[in-house]
């Protein structure tokens, strides 16, 4: 079957938007000729008729279902599960741009400690007026509490996951770090489980390489994190609940790992230890992957309504009894306005060129940006600094002037609140909507485990914006996901 | 060792697994009952009913709608739906303590009840889907034994399903031998095969007793036989011994208080007399022997869920 175009002329809103650029497409050339590394896929697909494809869209699907890989819509009278929208035809990146992207991710990662270490200690790179000082102590995400805290290897951000995209010249860049509780791990690997059981062949055959060892790895992190003294390790990972929408996945990287899977009502904080009540007593706890953000781990330093952490943890934390990964207060360094100085961040602590570029942002906060972004509000993305998951966004080739002006009020209000950036027409990979292959906006989110040493796993997840044209990933608002096969160079270098 | 809120929810797993199943059989037996319009038939209905501990007998009158409402009925607690729910809720809190294998048992019977074509599939043919859930069930457990540890956790997971079947078995023999409450004996030879039918007994019964039906047989078969699995005795048994390899794990050494409780009720079964049992009258004897049952559950609580922390603290 052929493979439809994206023709993104058709979907600008208004004549006044300038014609976007064409997007990247991950598996054909501008001429129409199928990229190498998407060959072994594209011979396959030809020799599937549409129902075959949709009977395996539909067996992926029940898998999902069958495992439980579902998050809870709370609907007025009645709640009903449902899986998180999966894709089978594999994203598929070939091996040497996968290297300049394991390169780019752990010299940011390792910058990025390093400036977590010093805002929580010296604070040279505000001294030497690198960052505005003002912008990172009066973030929220700044935690008072961290300064001065022994985390050991200088690992703040033991998981992280960052947001890449390929832009138009088909090179990727960085749009955001996520260095507090990145999710999307577990689709990653589920993905890739379900994607080995639709085309098998095809996998063989590509030289895929192996994301099965995350859970070792990230256990081999998470230990790395604890006492010297303490040779067993305790580690354990803390949930907020059956009720929070990630609660597969906590569930699914304890069973992996092999670890118990905790939550608040289980922890016992006495003398600056940590204790989990068990069958036969209280056990302590070393290491803590917790699944709960900053504000709710302890209510006597945090949030002081909040239940889903335990009373005396941070303390136990500060007296070196426990470690909490990651580390709080590390979301300071993926606030979207410290965002637009990393490639700075990155120089001044390496004395390196940021391999992976960012996007061009505009900081609200300065003057002559502000008026810039007022300006081009048809033409730029403005997001709200403190906003996740796709909200408080303003997309503007696809805004009406009715949004404009609602955000044009929002930005002058509230300058500080606010960064912009040019609308990147995301690339675009096939998926298999209702019976065709299509072409629809993809990210790239891999994961980044960092402890006694920095580790990419060779994979990621792909989100993809279902809707046509849309440019929207997030699960929250109508995205899906798919698996993400890293071609390995074929010499053997499959960790 | 294992987390006191994992163990606490691998014993409801249990007993909501064990009590689904059986109310499942009830169901079914009271429809397979129902099709005969005699009066052996509605007693059957009513004990079914009762068992279950629904006091509205009137509804033996309309069997269809009571297994209908007993199997489908979110809103209703002692519903199979509920049960499901409930067995598959805890299981979802305890994921990473479950096999992928067991855990893909009980979510297909739970995707299933939660269908929104549950209730046509039911109409086109309830006992084929009671017939169903029952397997299902039976598969749940069979692949927890295949694919799950033999440790703590599986111990507390049939510490629940043995507790709640020794209360359950024990319910229904009360509606059935117990006296008073102007209950007429059950003396049809229809009404006795429907009761060994509702534990399950019927075939074991005969190879044993062959196809004689005697009440006093059949009270003898459920509460002491020593083989069969749904006598209570078996069950204390059971009890026992998961109790003791808990303990085992745990590293406590001599009594807790549950084993004791469990021991003393398992002799008092393996060295019960039916004469005494007849004299003394069924009934009391029951109650006794629920009584126990719920003491045994309150005392596991004591030792390994909810204790008192300050006992357990580091000095």
């Amino acid at each position: 079957m052929s493979v439809k175009r994206d023709d993104p002329a058709l979907e600008t809103p208004s004549p006044a938007a300038v014609a976007p650029a064409t997007p990247y497409d991950e598996m054909l050339t501008p001429d129409g000729r199928v990229r190498p590394h998407y060959a072994a896929l594209d011979a396959r697909l030809s020799t599937l008729s549409p129902d075959e494809l949709a009977e395996r869209q539909r067996t992926q699907e029940r898998f999902f279902l069958l495992q439980g890989i579902t998050f809870t819509v709370y609907g007025a009278e009645s709640s009903t599960e449902r899986i998180i929208p999966t894709d089978i035809l594999p994203r598929i990146i070939a091996a040497a741009e996968w290297a300049r992207i394991e390169a780019g991710l752990t010299q940011r990662l390792r910058a990025l400690n390093m400036f977590l270490a010093d805002i929580y200690s010296e604070q040279q790179i505000l001294m030497d007026g690198v960052v505005p000082r003002e912008l990172v102590l009066n973030a929220p995400s700044y935690r008072r509490e961290m300064q001065n805290l022994y985390v050991p290897h200088k690992a703040y951000a033991n998981v992280c996951g960052s947001d890449l995209i390929r832009q138009e010249n088909g090179e990727f860049a960085v749009l955001e770090d996520n260095l507090r509780v990145p999710s999307g791990v577990s689709y990653m690997l589920a993905n890739r489980e379900a994607s080995r059981r639709v085309f098998p062949g095809t996998f063989r055959a590509s030289g895929v390489r192996s994301i099965d060892r995350y859970p070792d790895l990230l256990l081999t992190t998470l230990k790395s994190m604890a006492a010297d003294w303490r040779p067993n390790p305790q580690v354990v990972v803390l949930t907020p609940g059956v009720y929070n929408s990630a609660y597969y996945e906590h569930a699914y990287l304890a069973r992996l790992m092999g670890v118990p899977l905790v939550e608040g009502r289980d922890l016992v904080v006495h003398d600056n230890m940590v204790y989990m009540r068990t069958t036969t007593g209280l056990r302590r706890i070393d290491v803590i992957y917790r699944r709960v953000d900053d504000d709710f781990i302890d209510p006597l330093t945090f949030r002081r309504d909040s239940s889903l952490g335990a009373a005396g943890l941070f303390n136990a934390y500060r007296a070196g009894n426990v470690v909490i990964c990651n580390a709080p207060g590390t979301g300071v360094a993926d606030d979207k306005a410290v965002y637009a100085y990393v490639p700075e961040i990155i120089k001044y602590y390496l004395g390196e060129d940021a391999i992976l570029p960012n996007i061009e942002t505009y900081l609200c906060r300065e003057k002559s940006q502000l008026s810039h972004v007022l300006a081009n509000l048809d033409k730029l993305v403005v997001k709200a600094v403190g906003a996740s998951g796709g909200y408080g966004m303003l997309v503007g080739p696809h805004s009406t002037k009715a949004q404009q002006a609602e955000f044009a009020e929002a930005l002058r209000a509230d300058p500080e609140n606010y960064i912009a950036q040019p609308t990147i027409q995301l690339s675009t990979a096939p998926c298999l909507i209702d019976h065709a292959v299509e072409a629809r906006h993809v990210d790239l989110r891999p994961f980044i485990l960092s402890g006694e040493k920095i580790v990419v796993t060779p994979g990621a997840l792909t989100r993809v914006a279902l809707k046509k044209g849309s440019l929207v990933v997030n699960s929250s608002q109508g995205g899906g996901s798919k698996d993400t096969w890293v071609l390995s160079d074929g010499k053997g270098d499959r960790t | 060792m294992m987390l006191a809120r994992v163990a606490d929810s691998l014993y409801w797993i249990g007993r909501y697994v064990e009590r689904a199943e059986h109310m499942c059989r009830l169901s079914d037996v009271m429809l397979s009952a129902t099709l005969d319009r005699s009066e052996a038939a509605s007693q059957v209905a009513r004990i079914a009913l009762s068992a279950v501990g629904d006091p509205d007998v009137a509804k033996a009158k309309t069997p269809y709608d009571a297994a209908l409402a007993l199997a489908l009925d979110k809103d209703d607690d002692g519903s199979i739906i509920s049960s499901i729910s409930r067995a598959r809720e805890n299981a979802r809190q305890v994921r990473d303590q479950i096999t992928t294998e067991t855990w893909e048992r009980l979510n297909l019977i739970y995707l299933r009840m939660t269908d929104p074509d549950a209730g046509k599939s039911f109409a086109e043919g309830s006992q084929l889907f009671l017939h169903d859930t029952i397997a299902d069930l039976h598969l749940f457990k069979g692949a927890g034994d295949a694919t799950m540890s033999h440790g703590e956790g599986w111990s507390f997971l049939l510490l629940g399903v043995y507790l709640e079947r020794a209360q359950l078995i024990g319910s229904l023999l009360e509606v059935v031998f117990g006296e008073g409450r102007r209950r007429r004996p059950v003396g049809d030879h229809f009404a006795l095969t429907s009761v060994l039918r509702m534990g399950c007994a019927l075939e074991p019964y005969l190879r044993v007793y062959t196809a004689e039906m005697q009440p006093r047989y059949i009270l003898q078969f459920l509460l002491l036989d020593e083989d069969f699995p749904r006598s209570i005795r078996f069950c204390t048994q059971e009890i026992e011994s998961h109790l003791s390899a808990i303990i085992r794990h745990a590293g406590m050494a001599g009594s807790v208080g549950p084993d004791r409780l469990a021991g003393r009720l398992r002799a008092r079964l393996q060295y019960a007399d039916l004469d005494e049992i007849e004299v003394q009258g069924a009934s009391a004897f029951l109650k006794n022997v629920l009584d126990e049952c719920a003491a045994i559950h309150r005392s596991l609580y004591d030792a390994f869920v909810a204790y008192s922390l300050e006992d357990r603290l580091p000095a």
